[in-house]
């Protein structure tokens, strides 16, 4: 007992130290890093969503762009329509994103491994067509920007580095309260062992409904950072790869839900793309390799089943 | 077959179940009443754990109708007779690995806990009281089956005995009004099957339906008042021990087992 109790004090230090750095990371770091880091933190968000469907529903989705995507473009469009800053359109993203979650979980509650995973696609395949569809909304191909401010008075980059960085500090800790959750737990035995849930009075429909929609918000919510970190938001920061690389990035983290690890992830699809811009003609082939691997991992479930016995929590 | 179904238990009124041609239950009724403890015995493959699953509405037979303190459970699926207070036990060990022992049992209480949606991602304090409440409750679920000091291990790192009482546990643990236990002495020592025997009868209370399937012919005679006999797919025998003790019918099946033995 007093080695578990020593045990969580030194990982609880090690969060703390890892946060306090972030909170002083704008003392040293300028311009561009700055920036990079803010975007690292929504996509971070985004990460989390799709590995919060994997730890809780165990299932793959290629598709979340879309909702990540949706969060964004609520908060443009209520800021271009109505002139309201994200105060107000952070929390519609999320209650969007909640409604259109549930809305595509409750008709596919039925669906579940590779066929849950194509049907996610067609949201992401539908995505680009939507956003250039509705051009008189969303921009068309040129998109729209985001200027309001939050922290009137503070400089933008400071803000954007700041905001992007609570929201994740913030989920994360509400992500570590949901696991010890009646829900949390319920999610986990219905993934586990549905038949025994079902016992205990968890249904099957209830499990998938449930945590889509929340991955569904929470994908969302990284979208609104993501619009309001880089300060636009355009059809080319949500192509269909960007879906693959959500789950690219969840894979990278070990699908695990923790701020250390889920940064990994967000970082790594952050950086990624960038340099994969750089190389041209083998970006078909590099984006090929992208999805085989992705296949290969949502064909063997997650990858925690490759690691010794000790290490899987 | 009985008429005047008067019981307030839970009953069974012959149930018929078929897998493509496989005629794995055939016209089986029983009444099981509460506060008595009863037995459901019979060599494997006889059909005793697709009786459990037709009564926890996992399967659905062909025939027949069920139903629990007058209420007709007819169409009802596994969680809505959750909901009407029936728990359960699985012969195969149903733990979710991710959870400590103390978490498998945790989720038992599901259906009683009253925290929502927002409480589930942000403390409040009327959260931590109900969840105090739920642990308390989980602890003294395991107490009650002395495995309490392993509550925060895994089950991985339990032997299968302790997760058997584990399993217990977490089906008496939301007080439930009917309880079915599907072979809860297998893979146990004789020290835990002796703490499970005493778990058990300390658990019966007037208003309870417990339900015990078992193999093993002693430890159903000592601990049932009404025993049933199941043999491929058919009811044999029911009554007292004594009775089913004394029945021919049920002492050349287990004459039979016995040599497979
Ligand atoms: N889902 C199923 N599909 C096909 N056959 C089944 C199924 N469940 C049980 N059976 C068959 O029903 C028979 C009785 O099984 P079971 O109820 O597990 O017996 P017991 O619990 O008495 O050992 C066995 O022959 C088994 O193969
Ligand atoms: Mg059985």
């Amino acid at each position: 007992m007093s080695a578990r109790g020593a045990h969580v004090d030194v990982v609880r230090l090690l969060m703390l130290a890892l946060v306090a750095i972030l909170l002083l990371a704008p003392l040293l770091a300028g311009g561009f890093l700055l920036y990079s880091l803010s975007l690292c933190f929504a996509n971070t968000l985004a990460v989390l969503s799709v590995s919060m469907l994997v730890r809780y529903g165990g299932e793959v989705s290629i598709g979340h762009s879309f909702f990540v995507a949706l969060g964004a473009y609520a908060v443009a469009i209520i800021e271009h329509r109505f002139g309201l800053s994200i105060v107000v359109s952070l929390p519609l993203a999320v209650l969007l994103g909640a409604g259109a979650g549930f809305v595509f979980a409750f008709p596919s509650r039925r669906l579940s491994g590779i066929y849950l995973a194509v049907a996610t696609m067609a949201l992401a395949l539908a995505l680009p067509e939507i956003l250039i569809g509705f051009e008189k909304f969303t921009g068309g191909f040129e998109g729209l920007y985001i200027a309001q401010d939050l922290l009137p008075g503070m400089p933008k980059a400071l803000q954007r580095y700041y905001v992007a960085l609570a929201v994740l500090v913030l989920v994360c800790l509400a992500l570590a309260h949901f696991r010890k959750s009646a829900q949390g737990l319920a999610l986990l035995m219905a993934q586990a062992q549905p038949r025994a849930a079902e016992a205990m009075g968890i249904t099957r429909s209830w499990a998938r409904i449930s945590i889509f929609t929340l991955s569904a918000a929470l994908a969302a919510l990284a979208g609104a950072l993501t619009g309001f970190a880089s300060s636009t938001v355009s059809p080319n920061s949500f192509t269909f790869f960007s879906g693959v690389f959500l789950l690219v990035g969840s894979v990278v983290s070990l699908n695990r839900l923790s701020l250390p690890a889920a940064l990994v992830g967000g970082a790594f699809i952050t950086l990624v793309p960038t340099y994969l811009a750089q190389a041209g003609d083998w970006v078909p082939i590099l984006y090929g390799v992208a999805l085989v691997v992705v296949t290969l991992v949502a064909n063997a479930g997650d990858l925690r089943r490759f690691l010794p016995r000790g290490m899987r929590r | 077959m009985m008429e005047a179904v008067t019981s307030d238990g839970l009953v069974a009124e012959g149930i018929s179940l078929s897998f493509g041609g496989l005629h794995v239950l055939n016209d089986v009724s029983m009444t099981l009443q509460p506060g008595v403890v009863t037995g459901l015995i019979g060599p494997n493959g006889a059909g005793k754990t697709s009786l459990f699953n037709c009564l926890t509405g996992l399967y659905h037979g062909q025939r027949g109708r069920s139903s629990f303190a007058g209420t007709p459970l007819n169409g009802l699926g596994p969680a809505q007779r959750a909901a009407c207070g029936i728990t359960r036990s699985f012969q195969n060990l149903a733990m979710c690995p991710d959870l400590s022992l103390l978490e498998n049992v945790l989720v038992g209480l599901t259906l009683k806990r009253r925290s929502g949606w927002f409480s589930a991602f942000v403390p409040t304090q009327a959260q931590r009281a109900e969840q105090q409440d739920a642990e308390r409750r989980a602890m003294a679920a395991l107490n009650e089956l002395g495995i309490a000091s392993v509550a925060h291990e895994k089950p991985s790192d339990l032997p299968p005995g302790t997760l058997r009482l584990g399993e217990i546990a977490r089906a008496i643990a939301c007080e439930p009004r009917a309880i079915l236990l599907d072979e809860p002495a297998a893979g146990l020592n004789a020290v835990e099957t002796r703490d499970l025997m005493r778990a058990l009868k300390r658990l019966m209370r007037p208003d309870l339906v417990l339900l015990v399937v078992e193999h093993d012919m002693d430890l159903i005679m000592e601990l049932c008042e009404q025993i049933y006999v199941l043999n491929f797919g058919k009811m044999i025998a029911s009554g007292t021990p004594a009775e089913i003790r004394a029945h021919p019918d049920v002492i050349r099946v287990y004459l039979g087992d016995d040599a497979d033995d």
